[in-house]
């Protein structure tokens, strides 16, 4: 087939008729299942993401517990509480594609996301489904290892019941952050290149979302901002559960942040694909 | 020589043939550098110091590492792909040339993402590391040896993969001496201090060469030039034994 001379507007396949949201769900568990199941299969990688979360974990729950002391505290954490904050935070960034922003970028720019328009389910709906499904397959890896070895750094987890919602809070934080990365990368329909987003991205969870350090480091103003933000609900809430304090209540903020980060990044993809073209065949 | 000098300027030509791309790229790698700052200055704000180490000894620190990091990174930037290299057959067009393999695959590639390393680098030396000329000629000295270190512990560990077929070590290498290199080497105690002076040399790359800007002493020269070297030797046995191993032989051939 020879290319076009100029591009060409990509049909979208129209949804399936009788597809109620429940029948969705139901089958984007199915990709999200298969990836999951991937990510724990492919042992090497999965050893890889393993021993660089232990890295990052160890170092700086290293200069966390070097700052409190033996006895002492930094805002209000100990240094046992400052050894789970950083497992837990790093659990919950660690476990996804560092350059995801890159790889979504990069198949809306090259064209290769056309592809994925012909499907009765949206693009965007799918893509979700599959890196939330990777994450979370990865992250029960880092939660088992990471559980281990803060333990063994620092005793058990401050609070049992906090130590539960902080799983339920990782979770939700992981899926929040995919998400928030889709909606970041919807930026190649326009830009083409967001080659250098995901870096500036990244180094914005480290601060704002809490990954680096506990929000309540930050001074008055910047903390406030990064409250609210959902970046908060990416790192900080999980870790700040497991470090037995916070309450439910950062759940239902990680869950108003991911309703509107889905509904962005389905609502920017859906923009995005009607002035979608593609040249080649 | 003047093969190796005609190699680089090649690898300089390609790097900035668009102009516009390659100080995006260096606005970007400073702009993440600049977050790291931003997290020591609120670490710092809330933690006057930790075990000695306070936020100008800090930054000399990551001063050096940013340096030296980039000038390995960037402009030796094959240093660490070495396994992508030999996976993909790429070696074999080194070997047909009138060098050195190893020298030419060093010099062959700049990857300009990182040379804004080494502009943050010298920028972040000059503005907070209260340069004299004592303390200028150590940190150029202090990243020169940190860089060949740098190197040779990349080229050791990719070398790896001759032997084993498998490219990980190479990566996790590289990530894991980074990141130990950009803490205080202190917050460390008892064998994980022992290992970042020995196995993994991240001490070497960073905190050492701060501390002999800092307060200068022939102890510590001589100790991070001695790392230096066995790794320099490791590295060059490394690649030498596993370039006779290498059979891979043109991409081609793999249909």
């Amino acid at each position: 087939m020879s290319a076009p001379a100029r591009g060409a507007a990509v049909p979208v396949a129209p949804p399936a008729p009788g597809l109620t949201p429940l029948l969705v769900l139901r089958r984007l568990a199915v990709p999200a299942a298969t990836a999951s199941r991937r990510v724990l299969a492919d042992r090497g990688g999965l050893v890889t993401s393993v021993v660089f979360f232990l890295l990052v974990s160890v170092v700086l729950s290293a200069l966390w517990r070097a700052a409190a002391g033996p006895s002492g505290t930094v805002v209000g954490y100990t240094a046992a509480e400052l050894t789970w904050y950083a497992f837990a935070a790093e659990a919950a960034v660690c476990t996804i594609d560092l350059r995801l922003i890159e790889r979504i970028g990069e198949d809306i720019s090259s064209g290769s996301v056309a592809v994925e328009m012909l499907r009765p389910l949206p693009v965007v709906a799918v893509r979700l489904a599959v890196e939330s499904g990777r994450a979370l397959g990865r992250l029960v890896a880092l939660v088992v290892v990471g559980s281990g070895a803060a333990w063994l750094l620092a005793g058990p987890p401050p609070d049992a019941l906090h130590g539960l919602l902080a799983l339920v809070s990782l979770a939700l934080g992981v899926v929040v952050n995919v998400a928030a990365q889709h909606v970041v990368a919807s930026a190649a329909f326009r830009l083409r290149d967001v080659r250098a987003t995901w870096f500036l991205y990244q180094k914005t969870v480290f601060i704002l979302g809490g990954m680096l350090l506990p929000l309540e480091v930050l001074p008055g103003a910047l903390r406030t901002l990064a409250l609210w933000c959902p970046f908060m609900a990416m790192a900080y809430a999980p870790a700040r559960l497991a470090t037995g304090q916070g309450t439910a209540l950062l759940l239902l903020v990680q869950a108003g942040w991911l309703v509107v980060l889905v509904a962005a990044a389905a609502f920017v993809f859906a923009r995005g694909q009607r002035r979608l073209e593609v040249v080649g065949g | 020589m003047s093969q190796t000098l005609a190699v680089v300027r090649a690898a300089f030509t390609d790097a900035t043939a668009r102009p516009a791309a390659f100080w995006t790229q260096v606005g970007a790698m400073v702009a993440n550098d600049l977050a790291m700052i931003a997290f020591w200055i609120l670490f710092f704000h809330q933690v006057r110091s930790v075990r000695g180490w306070d936020a100008d000894r800090v930054f000399l620190l990551f001063a050096i590492l940013a340096t030296a990091a980039g000038i390995v990174l960037g402009f030796l930037s094959n240093a660490r792909r070495i396994p992508e290299l030999v996976e993909t057959g790429s070696l074999d067009e080194a070997l047909s040339l009138p060098m050195s393999p190893l020298r030419y695959l060093l010099v062959r590639r700049v990857d300009t993402v990182n040379v804004g390393d080494v502009v943050f680098g010298v920028v972040l030396f000059l503005v907070t590391g209260h340069p004299t000329p004592q303390r200028a000629a150590l940190f150029v000295g202090g990243v020169v040896v940190a860089a060949t270190l740098l190197t040779a512990f990349l080229v050791t560990l990719g070398s790896v993969v001759f032997f084993t077929g498998r490219g990980e070590p190479g990566a996790l290498g590289m990530h894991a001496i980074l990141l130990l290199a950009g803490y205080p080497v202190d917050i460390f105690t008892g064998a994980a201090k022992g290992l970042l002076y020995t196995v993994v040399p991240a001490a070497f790359v960073a905190a050492v060469p701060a501390r002999i800007v800092d307060a200068p002493s022939w102890r510590d020269v001589a100790l991070m030039l001695l790392a230096t070297a066995v790794f320099v030797v490791l590295a060059r046995t490394a690649f030498g034994l596993g370039l006779r191993r290498y059979t891979s032989g043109s991409a081609w051939g793999r249909g």
